[in-house]
This record gives C-alpha cells, sequence and structure tokens, in this order.
C-alpha cells in the first residue's frame, strides 16, 4: 500500500515538472495563438492503417510514433513577446539544451536548440524560438517538441504541418 | 463512500447539456448515424465497421449575444472546467484566449474510444460542444467515417436546428 502510495506520487510529481510545462501558461492567455498536440493524438494518428504502397505516408506515420508533445506559441503583442524570451532564456538556464543554430537577418532572428538522445542524429526536444518584425501574424514564437527523432524527418513534419519557423529547420537539417 | 460521493456530485458534460438545453440562448441537436445516408452507395467491410462503432452525435451550441459579450467567457470557462477532468484526455488544441478549438476524448486506451469531444468557439459568433459517442471506436474508423462522409450524402434534414444559429 505504501509503495503504491509512493508511485502515485512519483508520477504525478513527474508529469507536473514535465519538460514543457515552463510555457504552459501561455497556453490560455489573451494575444497569444497557440497549437498544441498530445502524445495520445500523435498515438492516435499512427495506428491508422493507411496504404502500404504510400512510401511517404508510411515514413509519416513512422516519424508520428516517435513523436511526444508539440506546443507552439505565438504573439503579436511586443509585451507578451518579452514575456516569452524571458521564459525561453531561464528554461534554458534550468534545461540546458544544445545551440543547434542561430540565423539572424532577413528582419528576424531565429534559434533553435536540442536535447540529443542515443546519438548525434537522435533528438528528445526541440526549442525553437523566433522574434523579429518578418514573420506572418506574429512577431514571436516559441515551438517545443519532445519526443525521440532525428532532424531528419521532422523538416519534413513541419513542412507537412506547415508551421511556423519549418523553412529554418530545414536548413539546419541539411547541415 | 467518499469517492463514490465525489463522482456523483462533479459536474459532467451531460448534466451541463441538460441544464442548457432549455436555455434560449444555446441550440442543442441530438444526430443519428442515420444522417449519413448510405443506402445508394456500396459499403466496403471496413467502412460497414466503421459506420457500427459510430452511435450517434449530439451538438450543443452557444450562440453570442450582441449585448452580453461577457455570457460567452462565463459559459465556455464552465465547459473548459468540466474537459479537465482526467477522463477527457486532450489530443490537441488550437487558438488564442478563449477562442479556438479543442479535441478530447474519452476511453481506456487509444483503440477503444467511447467519446470524442470537440469544443470550438470565437467570441463574437459563440461555441459549440460536439460529443461524438459511439461503441468501440478507433483510428482507423475514424478515418474511414471521414472517407465515407465525403462520399455520402448528409441528410440536411437533421440539421435544420443548425439555421437558427446562422442567423
Amino acid at each position: 500500500m505504501k509503495n503504491l502510495v509512493v508511485v502515485i506520487a512519483f508520477l504525478m510529481a513527474s508529469t507536473v515538472s514535465f519538460a514543457q510545462g515552463a510555457f504552459d501558461k501561455f497556453e490560455d492567455k489573451e494575444g497569444v495563438a497557440s497549437v498544441i498536440v498530445n502524445k495520445k493524438m500523435f498515438e492516435m494518428m499512427s495506428k491508422v492503417k493507411v496504404d502500404a504502397k504510400d512510401k511517404e505516408m508510411q515514413q509519416y506515420m513512422n516519424l508520428l510514433k516517435k513523436l511526444d508533445n508539440l506546443k507552439v506559441f505565438t504573439t503579436s503583442n511586443a509585451k507578451l513577446g518579452a514575456d516569452m524570451k524571458a521564459t525561453v532564456n531561464s528554461y534554458l538556464k534550468s534545461n540546458p539544451l544544445e545551440e543547434l543554430m542561430r540565423v539572424n537577418g532577413d528582419g528576424k532572428n531565429v534559434k533553435i536548440y536540442v536535447k540529443s538522445g542515443a546519438n548525434e542524429n537522435i533528438v528528445k526536444e526541440l526549442l525553437m524560438f523566433v522574434e523579429g518584425s518578418n514573420i506572418k501574424d506574429a512577431g514571436t514564437v516559441v515551438l517545443s517538441l519532445t519526443g525521440n527523432f532525428s532532424l531528419d524527418e521532422i523538416s519534413m513534419l513541419t513542412e507537412k504541418m506547415n508551421l511556423p519557423g519549418g523553412d529554418d529547420l530545414k536548413k539546419a537539417s541539411k547541415k | 463512500m467518499i469517492i463514490i460521493y465525489s463522482c456523483e456530485d462533479k459536474p459532467t458534460l451531460q448534466k451541463y447539456y441538460v441544464k442548457n438545453t432549455e436555455s434560449p440562448k444555446f441550440v442543442a441537436l441530438d444526430l443519428a448515424s442515420s444522417i449519413i445516408k448510405t443506402d445508394k452507395i456500396s459499403l466496403t467491410e471496413t467502412e460497414k465497421a466503421a459506420l457500427e462503432s459510430f452511435d450517434k452525435m449530439n451538438i450543443l451550441a452557444f450562440r453570442t449575444d450582441s449585448t452580453d459579450i461577457t455570457g460567452y467567457d462565463k459559459e465556455i470557462k464552465e465547459v473548459k472546467a468540466i474537459l479537465k477532468d482526467e477522463s477527457y484526455q486532450q489530443l490537441m488544441k488550437a487558438g488564442s484566449g478563449n477562442d479556438g478549438a479543442a479535441i478530447y476524448f474519452v476511453g481506456n486506451d487509444d483503440e477503444h474510444i467511447e467519446e470524442f469531444v470537440v469544443l470550438a468557439g470565437k467570441k463574437e459568433n459563440g461555441f459549440a460542444v460536439v460529443r461524438v459517442l459511439g461503441n468501440d471506436m478507433n483510428p482507423t474508423h475514424i478515418m474511414n467515417m471521414l472517407s465515407l462522409l465525403q462520399k455520402s450524402q448528409v441528410d440536411m434534414e437533421q440539421l435544420k436546428p443548425l439555421q437558427q444559429l446562422m442567423k
């Protein structure tokens, strides 16, 4: 019985302290547009039986299995944008991620951070922060994706889903 | 005993439906799976299975009153609070503030789904809570249902009450 309590407490604690939680405060904020896709959704989508001949679709389905959570927050409000930047910075302090690339120019500033998994090609967490005036409908974008995937695969997904920053991610994977 | 009591006491979507069905601010609509007219097309085995897993759909829509904008925030907050219960597992959501859409499901695991809940709204117009109730639905069924919807005719008669919303 005691063990059970400990296990339950541990499970609850681990969900609460879940890495992406740092950005949850932006979820229901007025002025912040968000897209959140949970692990269950990816799991469910990956279970749809698709035509085995469709190679691209198969590849896509395989990728979905490897994803956990996707969160994208965008805002055009300068104050909220500054808050996002501060949150990203403090998040990086407590969760050291490796800087994958940084692009300046074109009226925007893109930073991509990753946490590597078993080897260099495997990414456990990807965090992208974009700010600048040259982004459609938004001044600031934060994208966080967790799972167990490779960068090549992910650029394919951002392209399909038409997410902001997809182009930059593509460049990163081509390096 | 305490557990039983707390279960009975907590607000559920069902209770929210019952409470608001009669309210003039809401439009309620129940759709049976017969809304998809299948008599003119031949169904494959997989499509039949998909159709059988699907039971009915309940729609509850709230119309924003132009003279009372606070109503929207109040009502959608109530729905969101109900959906925070752990029996509703969030699949995805998109939007900004209290505008936007979210999808939830109820079921033991993602191969045996009892219910889908879709919440979509916009402050200026109102919001709708759609419950898709079924029996052992699974992801493949959903995809087959969607393709079935595209090629079959939808019984517009059943959708009539929704026209009130457009007025």
